[in-house]
């Protein structure tokens, strides 16, 4: 494979968890180098937190925080911007706005960006999006064309292995509960992974609502909500449709102030019945206290039901 | 010697404590005021319990910790079992009332509802990041108006038209209060205005969506003041229980847990005379820089948590 000497950095926040595949297989197809920022700690939430407006979400503060750590680690930063896959397919407006904020953000800076626009309503999906990538570093068509395609193939491959290993999990004995929110909130190493290894050390099986087949779920969600439009939500209602047979509980990991979360999780606690549901709120407290009380008693209540404490 | 089992439940504003025999009966029980100092406030509470105690008769062969200090007391006391306090009411409460429905609990600065279904607790809802409508609200309101926090109850009994006060968070409910004390609204009718604010508070957060059975129990600090168990009553038309021992609850859960648990120590009083004292540590492994409590017995470092990782265990 011919290399040439472009670097783009990605951090490792936001739709990094969703497309870390699409989009690393893609430059590699390429030879376009990637760098990304390393797992989240305090001092990445600390710079983010220092960049961001007051009422940015924790998860924006925390992409702030991985864009910073990649300053002059690259010739470009990825900041795509993903607006909707159509109808009722919407995107947070966060990630319409993410290129135009952090630009702003770090005006100061000599860093290149590098942006794409995904806004089926308006004609442009994600396969433009690739192309226009693959163009803006210098690459004809077909040579974008050919890693898109790739690229998509081996995220789809990827992610029918995870919905695979759900299918696994939600099979197993013992005490399971459904893990509700966002993959940037979930698996993010200094705020929601902290809920997966709880689980995990108390002898719990963490499922994931967001690994699901996704036209699937999206079709699935119109049980729980017909007229709700974020993609992502639609994906989590669906996969808790889904899964809340086979479960003992859900968990709902937000990050404060999250806008479709505050209306959806609400949503979710009116219309799910049967299964004992938890709403986690994570902000930017040092401490786990607050967050294992919580864990700690919602996995005793549980228990406690099948006489197991 | 018969088996005795010690609870501890020390939260924010108050430490409780007691001694039960087999039969949950109680042998001695304490609850003194934390004033910031959950170590001082645990072994001037084993002092005070000792006193009460025939340990000629029992010994205490297990003991459990509760409450939001639970972790440190536990390590200081050598207990046998360290639990949450959602659980440890749910048990306490259940043991005494075993046809209890829905449990009310409002303390200093948390409040939960616990939903219960034959004798075991089957969903629970606790107050997320906001402390409205908490024992620390009614406190600072009492001070405001001019009245000891023990009066609130009597003030409120006395009204015949409470004021309407906005209920939906703690920073309006002080505004609207303000403004209603300027408008010369009677101090009996504002203060069962606060006490309608507190409960209806609470059931539009913590007790929203949730269906509220009767037999109610209510417990917790703020359950000692009867205009707040008056505006319960009068919300959910049903009688609102509050047991003489309610503010022990947590205790006496955590001691029937201790009972349970497979874990025997027996308890040693003289905790009361060694010194215990924590250091704060920030962990310079990575830029997580958590922050480790050391608690040690005299010079002796006895535990150690708040590290993220492996990478901050403590090293003897």
């Amino acid at each position: 494979m011919e290399t040439n000497n472009i670097t783009v950095g990605l951090p490792r926040a936001m739709l990094y968890y969703r497309y870390r595949i699409l989009w690393g297989v893609f430059f590699q197809e390429l030879g376009v180098k990637t760098v990304v920022s390393g797992p989240t700690d305090r001092d990445i939430l600390e710079q983010g937190s220092a960049l961001a407006i007051d009422e940015a979400c924790l998860s924006l503060k925390i992409y702030l925080g991985h864009v910073h750590a990649l300053l002059g680690q690259c010739d470009y930063i990825l900041l795509p911007r993903v607006s909707n896959f159509g109808h009722h397919r919407n995107m947070c407006t966060r990630f319409e706005a993410m290129p135009d904020l952090t630009k702003n953000v770090f005006r100061d800076t000599q860093q290149k960006f590098l942006t794409c626009n995904i806004d089926v309503l308006a004609g442009e999906d994600e396969e433009d999006a690739f192309l226009s990538l693959g163009r803006q570093l210098g690459f004809g068509p077909k040579a974008a064309k050919r890693a898109y395609k790739l690229a998509k193939k081996a995220d789809q491959a990827q992610h029918k292995a995870r919905v695979q290993k759900q299918e696994e999990l939600s099979r197993r004995e013992g005490l399971k509960i459904l893990l509700a929110g966002h993959s940037y909130v979930v698996e993010d190493p200094y705020i929601g992974k902290v809920v997966t290894d709880y689980l995990k050390a108390a002898g719990v099986t963490p499922l994931r609502a967001d690994l699901v087949e996704r036209e699937h779920a999206l079709k699935r969600s119109r049980e729980l909500s017909p007229t709700c439009k974020w993609e992502i939500s639609r994906e989590i209602l669906g996969g808790i449709d889904l899964r809340k047979g086979q479960v003992d509980g859900i968990i709902l990991i937000g990050a404060f102030p999250c806008g479709p979360d505050a209306m959806v999780n609400e949503l979710i606690t009116r219309r799910v019945r049967g299964v004992p549901i938890l709403n986690l709120v994570l902000d930017s407290q040092t401490g786990t206290a607050g967050v294992e009380t919580r864990l700690e008693s919602f996995i005793d209540i549980i228990r406690l039901k099948e006489g197991m404490l | 010697m018969e088996h005795a089992y010690l609870g501890v439940d020390v939260g924010s504003i108050s430490t409780k404590g007691v001694i039960i025999d087999k039969e949950n009966n109680i042998l001695a029980s304490q609850y003194i005021w934390t004033q910031g100092d959950p170590i001082g406030a645990v072994k001037e509470l084993v002092g005070l319990l000792e006193a009460q105690f025939d340990r000629e008769r029992y010994k205490v062969v297990a003991t459990g910790t509760t409450g939001s200090a639970r972790k440190l007391v536990g390590t200081i006391l050598g207990a046998t079992m360290v639990k949450n306090e959602i659980t440890a009411h749910a048990v306490g409460t259940t043991t005494f009332y075993p046809d209890v429905r829905t449990i009310l609990e409002i303390g200093g600065q948390d409040s939960k509802i616990i939903l219960v279904e034959n004798g075991v607790a089957v969903d629970y809802a606790m107050n997320t990041l906001c402390a409205a409508g908490t024992g620390a609200f009614l406190s600072s309101q009492a001070k405001r108006l001019g009245i000891e926090v023990e009066e609130i109850g009597d003030y409120a009994l006395r009204s015949t038209h409470p004021t309407q006060i906005a209920a939906r968070c703690t920073v309006f409910a002080e505004s609207d209060l303000v403004h209603k004390i300027q408008m010369g609204h009677p101090r009996e009718d504002i203060i069962a205005g606060v006490c309608n604010a507190v409960a209806s508070n609470y059931l539009n957060n913590v007790g929203k969506g949730k269906k509220i059975v009767s037999p109610v129990v209510f417990q917790g600090g703020v359950s000692k003041n009867k205009g707040v168990v008056a505006a319960f009553e009068r919300a959910l038309g049903c009688k609102v229980i509050v047991d003489p021992n309610g503010h022990l609850m947590g205790a006496l859960g955590v001691a029937i847990l201790a009972k349970k648990g497979s874990k025997r120590q027996e308890f040693d009083f003289a905790v009361e005379n060694m010194e215990f004292h924590t250091r704060e540590a920030s962990c310079g492994k990575c830029s997580n820089h958590c922050e480790i409590i050391c608690v040690y017995r005299g010079d002796e470092l006895i535990d150690a948590w708040g590290n993220r990782c492996e990478r901050g265990e403590r090293t003897r």
